[in-house]
């Protein structure tokens, strides 16, 4: 399997704190591949320098062939890598559907073409189609006409998972796709994703849950303190004392 | 029992909206009636005032309603359309009739020799008015883009407040520049512009008019189209969240300069006819108070991110302007018994507009509508088909 995303030694310094520091993850094509680690730990941080909302320090990002260190989001956005956010930021002026059509393509964007309807008016009943059929499987078609702040919490990561399947991008970085979402529905969305990488996609999930995401991985990677302390598969990971240390302190021995 | 519930609230909600739109609209009459019963020209003076702030009212709306931009800097591209109109074709006109054309031009007493036989040339002539006309309409527009390109430029990636500042910066300083350069626009003296609405005679006030209530509606139509569509959809993303707008794939700051541009066109536009309309341009008329505050104040009305609501905004705070300046002294002279002079009290009024609004109407009359961009009955006929499971 090829590689898709490669980071090498990225590291991110806010002025003498080192948030990220030489952190080198490769994500294969059409797996699943964690990113776990303690809160602060530089998660996030590293997805930010990966899609260009935050310029890395220093280091390389690789999407395929292309070195896309440092380009802005919305460039990134046209390779084919988007990224969905832990804290749900819909566009609260819109209705879930057009919060999903936004993440498409429609060349009514230019401003001398938006105004004639008729040049883009067929372009855009496709991407409904296409953003409705979204909305269903993650299933919010019921509130598609609905302005986006009316929607609960559970149903607000869901739409940003539907913004990032509307892309239609070839790796999608989920922050946090279940964080406070009730067990069920969590499993439900991992189930989608899962689904949604025999499709062909990829998929970078940073998740706090271990217990519920780690059977839906292929690799994961650990981070503690803005480095990498641990990867492999999900056993190897799990059992690693490194990353038990991490998460339950040290063991009695040690003491 | 819950939604019943709701639904109850909702209705006394609207019946409570439908009743201030209701109350707006019978002022506006009575105020109406007042104005009208003053003749004609009161009614043209209502129709043109309404006419030029509701196109600069629009643009702004499309940057600060629609992109979240915060324009108060607007005044700046209504001057530039202004200016370019009162220092542009005069001149060409000038030097192809062998007249003093340059630095000299502007200058009052060359200035008032040579202005009187340009407007003569256009009384003459329907295609040189016409012509003279379009030309004018089109560098205001011009020049209204290009003063909104440039000042984006350094700009656009300020966050609100720094943004906000800079643009009402840039705004003074134009103004300043016309104020005290006088080769441009006559500095402290006015500069006449030939009229291309003379040759209407004394049907001059009425052709004006209406040729400017028009391209008001024009603009109106125009920025209903363009913001009913992906692009409009593109403005209100980013204007909602510009993280989560770029992680979408929008350009921000390229959709941001777009927006700034069409609106300054727009502003300029205003600008432009307004001097064709009172046929002088003095740069001390363009005062941040007038050409800014108040289309803010008129917005916030009629309710920010509507166009329709920025249109009654205008008209209600017109025609109460109107009302103001005409009756001041008949209806608000016992205010002059304590100390207050009647003559401030149109700005008064925009300032308790703005307090009042923010107090007790924060979404403006008419509240921006979150509704899919294309209009509901086409979504229906597409979803008909089973296509969603409730279409409502």
């Amino acid at each position: 399997m090829r590689n898709l995303l490669v980071t090498e030694n990225i590291t991110k310094k806010f002025g003498g704190l080192v948030a990220v520091n030489k952190v080198s993850i490769e994500v294969k094509e059409q797996t699943f591949t964690m990113l776990i680690g303690p809160n602060g730990c530089g998660k996030t941080t590293l997805i930010n320098c990966c899609t260009g909302i935050l310029k890395p320090t220093e280091g390389r990002v690789l999407f395929g062939d292309t070195d896309i260190t440092g380009w802005p989001t919305h460039k990134i956005y046209e390779v084919g890598f988007v990224r969905s956010f832990q804290i749900p930021l819909p566009f609260l002026g819109l209705t879930v559907l057009d919060n999903v059509l936004g993440a498409m393509r429609n060349s009514g964007e230019a401003p001398l073409k938006a105004p004639f309807r008729r040049l883009w008016v067929q372009e855009e009943e496709n991407n409904m189609e296409k953003a409705m059929e979204i909305l269903r499987r993650v299933r919010l078609d019921n509130h598609w006409d609905k302005p986006s702040h009316t929607l609960g919490a559970a149903q607000l990561k869901m739409l940003e998972v539907a913004k990032g399947l509307a892309s239609g991008a070839r790796l999608i970085a989920l922050d946090e796709p279940i964080g406070g979402v009730d067990p069920a529905s969590a499993d439900e969305i991992l189930t989608h994703v899962a689904e949604l990488k025999k499709e062909g996609l990829t998929f970078l999930v940073v998740e706090h849950r271990i217990d519920i995401a780690a059977p839906y991985a292929d690799y994961i990677y650990a981070m503690d303190l803005g480095r990498l302390i641990s990867q492999g598969t999900p056993s190897e990971v799990l059992n690693d004392p490194k990353v038990i240390e991490v998460y339950l302190g040290k063991g009695v021995e040690a003491c | 029992m819950i939604t019943e519930q709701s639904r109850n609230s909702k209705n006394i909600l609207g019946l409570f909206l439908k009743g201030e739109v209701i109350t707006t609209v019978a002022i506006l009459v009575v105020l109406t009636y007042f104005l009208v019963s003053r003749g004609l020209p009161m009614v043209l003076t209502i129709i043109i005032d309404f006419a030029v702030f509701a196109i600069v009212t629009m643009s702004l709306n499309l940057e600060t309603g629609f992109t979240g931009i915060p324009q108060f800097g607007r005044v700046l591209a209504v001057i530039a359309g202004a200016f370019a109109v009162g220092a542009i074709p005069g001149r060409i006109m000038a030097a192809s009739m062998g007249l003093p054309w340059g630095l000299k031009y502007a200058k009052d007493s060359i200035h008032y020799q040579i202005s009187p036989e340009l407007t003569q040339v256009l009384a003459n002539s329907w295609v040189f008015s016409l012509l003279f006309l379009i030309f004018c309409v089109t560098i205001a527009a011009a020049s209204g883009a290009g003063i909104g390109w440039l000042t984006s430029r350094p700009a656009i990636r300020l966050k609100e407040a720094y943004l906000g500042i800079s643009l009402l910066a840039f705004g003074d300083f134009f103004m300043w520049v016309g104020h005290n350069w006088e080769p441009l626009v006559g500095g402290s003296t006015a500069v006449y512009v030939p009229d291309p609405f003379r040759i209407f005679g004394g049907g001059r006030f009425q052709a004006v008019v209406i040729v400017i209530f028009l391209v008001a509606m024009l603009v109106y139509a125009y920025l209903n189209r363009l913001t009913s569509s992906p692009f409009g959809r593109s403005l209100k993303m980013i204007r909602d969240n510009e993280v989560s707008a770029a992680a979408a794939g929008k350009d921000i700051t390229r959709i941001r300069t777009q927006s700034l541009v069409i609106g300054s066109m727009l502003a300029g536009v205003a600008g432009g006819l307004y001097v064709i309309y009172t046929g002088t341009v003095t740069a001390m008329g363009y005062s941040r108070l007038v050409w800014t505050f108040w289309p803010w104040a008129f917005m916030m009305l009629g309710g920010i991110g509507s166009t329709t609501g920025v249109l009654l905004g205008v008209m209600v705070l017109t025609i109460m302007r109107t009302m103001i300046t005409v009756y001041r002294f008949q209806l608000f002279g016992f205010l002059m018994a304590w100390g207050i002079n009647p003559l401030w009290l149109e700005y008064t009024l925009m300032g308790a507009v703005i307090i009042g609004v923010i107090l007790f109407l924060p979404h403006g009359l008419v509240p921006e509508k979150v509704q899919p961009m294309l209009p509901a009955g086409r979504v229906k006929k597409l979803f008909s088909g089973g296509m969603a499971a409730k279409p409502r």
